[in-house]
C-alpha cells in the first residue's frame, strides 16, 4: 500500500515489473534510468548473478518532485523471472501498489507468460488483495522479434481482465514510457 | 474499497512520536543510525548520521532481506523470523519486525553491545507498535490530506517527466 507521510509531506508508491524470465523487465528499468532526467532518478540497483540474470531484484527510485506540496516518489522493482525464484518474487511483490506484467511476444514463450500471470494472481491474492481490483498494466514486449505472436492472440490468452496494454521493444524504448505512465496514473488513482 | 489498496497515512503528530522514539533508541544504544520502514521498503522515518545518501536503497534492500527471510520461515514451517542480525567487521545491522507491517532497523558499530540493542529494540518495537495501531485506526479521507486536485496535477507531472 502507498505510504503518505503527512509530516514530511511525502508520498511513496511501489511498482513491480513482473513476468517470465528473459522477458525484458530489467531492460525496461535500464531504459527508464537512461532517459529520465538526473534530478528525477536515483541509482539503479541490481542484484544479479554473474551472468547478469536478476537474482533478487532491480530497484530504481524515481522522484517526481513536489506535486501540490507533496514530494512524490515511485519506487520501481523487477522480480527475477526464472521459475526457480518463485519465493523471491513473493518477497519482492510484498507491499506493491501496482504491477507491470511484461509478457514475451515470442511464440514459444506463450505458455511461460500464462504460467507467470497465473502465479502473479495467486501471489497478489495471498497478500489479501483482490486481483481483479489490483492495478495491472500489460506490456507485450519484443514486438520486433520475427514471428512475434499477433496482439490479438496475446490478448486472448493474457488480457482476459481487459487491462490497459502496450506493445513494447524494451531494448530501444518503444512503449516503455507509455507503460510507465499508465501504471503510475493507475496507482495514483487508487491512493 | 479493498482496505489493502488504500494508502497508509501517517499523520504529523504520529511522525513526531516515531522520530522521538528513534532518537531515544540512538541515544540509549549509541547506534549510528536507525530507520523505520514500511514492509514494502519505503522509509517512514530515519535518525542518525545526517550525511547518509543511501537511505532509499538501504530501505529497499533491508525490506527485501526481511521479505526473503519470511519466505524461508514459511518453508521451515515457522510463522516468521521477527529479528535478523547481520554482523560485519565494523558495522552491524539489527532488524526487528513490528506487527507484520513495519520494520525497525538499527545500524551500530562495535562500540555498542548487541544485547543492549536487542533489549532496547524490544521496548522501541512495543512503543512503535502502538503508534502503528493508531495509524491503522485512522480513517482520514484521502482528499482531506491531498486535496481534490492532486490527481490531475499528478497526471500532468507524470506526462511531463516520463518521456523519451
Amino acid at each position: 500500500m502507498a505510504l503518505i507521510n503527512v509530516a514530511a509531506r511525502e508520498i511513496h508508491c511501489k511498482i513491480v515489473y513482473y513476468g517470465p524470465g528473459m522477458g525484458g523487465k530489467t531492460s525496461n528499468l535500464q531504459y527508464i534510468h537512461a532517459q529520465v532526467s538526473k534530478e528525477a532518478k536515483g541509482e539503479l540497483l541490481s542484484i544479479a548473478t554473474e551472468t547478469e540474470r536478476t537474482l533478487f531484484f532491480d530497484f530504481l527510485p524515481l522522484d517526481l518532485g513536489k506535486v501540490r506540496g507533496f514530494q512524490t516518489r515511485f519506487h520501481l522493482y523487477t522480480v527475477p523471472g526464472q521459475v526457480l525464484y518463485e519465493r523471491t518474487r513473493v518477497a519482492v511483490l510484498n507491499g506493491a501498489d501496482g504491477v507491470v506484467f511484461v509478457a514475451d511476444s515470442q511464440k514459444h514463450k506463450l505458455e511461460d507468460n500464462i504460467k507467470s500471470l497465473r502465479e502473479l494472481a495467486v501471489n497478489i491474492t495471498k497478500q489479501n488483495k483482490k486481483f481483479q481490483d489490483f492495478p495491472v498494466v500489460l506490456q507485450y514486449n519484443k514486438r520486433d522479434v520475427p514471428g512475434a505472436l499477433p496482439v490479438a492472440t496475446l490478448d486472448k490468452y493474457l488480457n482476459t481482465m481487459n487491462w490497459q496494454r502496450y506493445e513494447g521493444i524494451a531494448t530501444t524504448g518503444v512503449g516503455i514510457f507509455d507503460t510507465l505512465k499508465a501504471i503510475s496514473k493507475l496507482v495514483i488513482s487508487k491512493l | 474499497m479493498d482496505p489493502q489498496l488504500t494508502s497508509q497515512i501517517v499523520p504529523t503528530e504520529e511522525v513526531a512520536l516515531i522520530e522521538e522514539c528513534l532518537s531515544r533508541l540512538i541515544e540509549d544504544t549509541g547506534a549510528n543510525h536507525v530507520l523505520l520502514l514500511d514492509k514494502s521498503g519505503q522509509v517512514i522515518a530515519s535518525q542518525g548520521d545526517g550525511n547518509r545518501q543511501d537511505i532509499t536503497a538501504l530501505g529497499a534492500l533491508i525490506a527485501g532481506t526481511f521479505a526473503s527471510s519470511r519466505e524461508v520461515a514459511k518453508l521451515l514451517r515457522e510463522k516468521d523470523f521477527r529479528m535478523l542480525f547481520q554482523q560485519g567487521v565494523h558495522d552491524n545491522v539489527f532488524i526487528a519486525l513490528i506487527e507484520e507491517q513495519w520494520i525497525l532497523c538499527i545500524i551500530f558499530n562495535k562500540g555498542t553491545h548487541i544485547g543492549l540493542v536487542k533489549v532496547l529494540t524490544k521496548k522501541a518495537t512495543d512503543d512503535l507498535g502502538s503508534v502503528l495501531e493508531r495509524v491503522r485506526q485512522q480513517h482520514k479521507a484521502r482528499d482531506d490530506v491531498l486535496g481534490s486536485s492532486f490527481r490531475t496535477s499528478m497526471e500532468d507531472t507524470i506526462d511531463l517527466l516520463f518521456r523519451d
